[in-house]
């Protein structure tokens, strides 16, 4: 059945962290836990969800969880997987999830995953993607978009903030082969719980990249930030999409796309981002929309 | 040495106005100042504190004010209990607050009034640095102004060199604050309007502090947690954000029953878990923890869906723009609805 509102479990294991009013990552963290369930173990690197869920001698998960070193959260989640493993139980009730960010994934953390991946160890990896290292103050990530500012990124005359693009972590992710992948937004919620769902019920590496919205580093109200999360997906700058059993899969394939223009110009994080920016991100969306759709189907 | 400690939140320009005042000090020939912050949690809306130590010899001490001549609030949900012990003898106290006080020692200003009739938004840093431009000896009001210009971007000079001459006059006439009833700090954090979650309150609860009944450390062997005594259970026990309303907040939303339809959108919309569902025969009562340390979660009423844990509540208001029926609505923390 499929998990809603409704019959989604009441218990909040993550509940009590200090994450900044409106923070997108610690709804990821909720409802992932939500629908793993107590028995998960976690294990975290540095970085928001670890900074404010572990604040001695609090600990706000209420299921077992532990700080990794930065660079090891997957081969942390191996470790857990193995140690299980040896005391009997089961990976379908005692699921092993790693909550990374932006850049303890596709920065700092990727070799590891990928030796995880590789091995195809029994562990779930969930990216709480906030597009720039938040926990220190907002400096730049591979995940970082085009664009937008950051402490190491400014924004001025010549610059106009980031200048690389956005690394393709799902596909990298995909092109090892796991066993299953997926992408989400804290604004589709329905979409996130059912691809979670599918997670807990998949053997092997399992990754999840859920794209969470920082009101702090991104520069925008701190109560927009479901709305936001939506309208990414909506004006076609983030996807939707699956890959499982060697085939990709959009989940969402939106037959228009909301204005890119609006949804850059409700962040502070873009305001140094000019006409010309504006239409080379809608011509780099426009591409990779069309080669999407012709190659994964759907 | 004039020392002045400041209260204020992430986001609110205290460690900014604790600058701009040693700055303005420090124009002065033979001054010297040291301005520094202490955040506890580095987010955006928690409490911190900032210094500032004016003096006419070098500052050495660089540790943290205990007692200062003059004690800022930049929030009065932060001004509660024990004020007074942070006062040198002959200090006050200067709140950002529409009421008034029956105590010389504490000084009212509207400055989030004052700050979003002139900046149109509630930043109400450079109000108290007008303020104490005035009381501090030996510093004048052209010097405050002169640390702005100095030291704030040009596009906000304007606004906040208006800031510093309505509250230099205003303090100079002598019209301290707009005459409301005269409230102990206590009945302050009391008006609130939310049913549970005031930093007095909270600061009750500092006092005796017991801890909670069933604390339950949960492992892998432990039996499934039960959710109406749960977050009593695991995070009761210690950091500021485990107590009542953790100071984070300065609305609070509140459920209109009547417009609320049970969709859950609010629910899963919750970055921190506070919107609990109600179950209708089983209405959740906290046990336990709560009730050990003196505290009720809120009462929901009968009938709603939902209701909402003050305690740990941050006051973002995504749970307001989730709703599409207008069953939800922020109000201002410990103030009038």
């Amino acid at each position: 059945m499929a998990i809603t509102a409704k019959t989604i479990s009441d218990n909040e294991l993550f509940f009590g962290h200090k994450a900044c009013a409106g923070c997108g990552g610690s709804l990821a963290v909720r409802h992932a836990l939500k629908v793993f369930g107590e028995n998960t173990v976690c294990a975290l690197p540095a970085g928001c969800m670890s900074a404010v869920g572990f604040v001695f001698p609090q600990l706000c998960f209420a299921n077992n969880a532990m700080i990794t070193p930065f660079a090891a959260t997957a081969s942390v989640l191996s470790g857990i997987r193995a140690g299980l493993k040896v005391q009997g139980l089961d990976p379908a009730e005692y699921p092993v999830v790693g909550f990374a960010g932006d850049g303890g994934t596709a920065d700092i953390g990727i070799q590891a995953l990928s030796g995880a991946i590789d091995r195809n160890d029994d562990i779930i990896y969930v990216c709480y993607d906030n597009e720039a290292y938040m926990n220190t103050g907002v400096q730049k990530s591979s995940l970082t978009p085009f664009g937008a500012k950051t402490t190491t990124t400014p924004s001025g005359k010549n610059v106009h903030g980031c200048l690389t693009q956005k690394k393709n972590m799902f596909e990298i992710v995909a092109a090892h082969g796991i066993s299953y992948a997926a992408t989400a937004s804290v604004g589709y919620l329905p979409d996130f719980l059912k691809k979670l769902e599918k997670a807990a019920n998949v053997r092997g590496t399992r990754y999840l990249h859920v794209l969470a919205p920082c009101p702090t580093g991104w520069g925008y109200p701190v109560d927009e930030t479901a709305d936001i999360a939506k309208e990414v997906v909506d004006c076609g700058l983030w996807y939707l999409a699956e890959y499982e059993n060697g085939q990709f899969r959009l989940t969402r394939n939106p037959a228009e796309f909301t204005s890119v223009e609006h949804y850059l110009r409700r962040q502070a994080r873009f305001r140094g981002v000019d006409e010309a920016d504006v239409a080379a991100i809608v011509a780099g969306r426009d591409a990779k929309w069309e080669r999407m759709r012709a190659e994964w189907g759907n | 040495m004039i020392e002045v400690l400041w209260h204020g939140r992430g986001g609110q320009g205290a460690f900014t106005a604790a600058r701009l005042l040693g700055a303005a000090a420090a124009l002065a020939p033979g001054t010297h100042a040291l301005a520094f912050p202490s955040f506890g949690p580095e987010r955006r809306g928690a409490p911190m504190r900032a210094f500032t130590k004016l003096s006419d010899a070098p500052v050495g001490d660089r540790s943290a004010i205990n007692q200062a001549d003059f004690v800022v609030y930049l929030d009065q949900t932060l001004f509660a209990q024990g004020w007074e012990r942070e006062l040198k003898p002959g200090g006050r106290a200067l709140v950002n607050t529409t009421h008034s006080f029956d105590d010389p020692r504490i000084l009212s200003l509207d400055a989030s009034g004052l700050s979003l009739e002139v900046l149109g938004r509630d930043i109400p840093n450079t109000v108290f640095l007008g303020a104490l431009a005035v009381l501090c000896e030996g510093l004048q009001p052209d010097q405050a102004k002169e640390a702005v210009r100095q030291y704030m971007a040009p596009k906000l000079h304007d606004a906040n060199l208006r800031i510093i001459d309505r509250v230099v006059a205003q303090l100079v006439q002598g019209e301290a604050a707009a005459p409301a009833t005269g409230a102990a700090p206590a009945e302050v954090g009391k008006a609130s309007n939310c049913e549970a979650g005031t930093p007095a309150a909270g600061l009750e609860a500092l006092d005796q502090p017991q801890p909670p009944a069933n604390r339950r450390i949960p492992t892998l062997r432990t039996p499934p947690a039960d959710h109406a005594v749960y977050a009593r259970n695991t995070c009761w026990d210690a950091g500021h954000l485990v107590t009542k309303n953790a100071g984070w907040r300065t609305q609070c939303p509140v459920i209109d029953p009547a417009a609320c339809t049970g969709c859950l959108k609010c629910y899963m919309d919750c970055p921190d878990g506070t919107i609990y569902k109600v179950k209708a025969a089983t209405s959740v009562t906290p046990t336990g923890g709560g009730e050990a340390a003196g505290v009720e979660k809120s009462t929901p009423n009968a009938g709603t869906p939902i209701a909402i844990d003050y305690d740990f509540c941050k006051g973002c208001g995504m749970c307001v723009r989730a709703c599409r029926f207008g069953a939800l609505s922020m109000i201002p923390e410990g103030g009038q609805a």
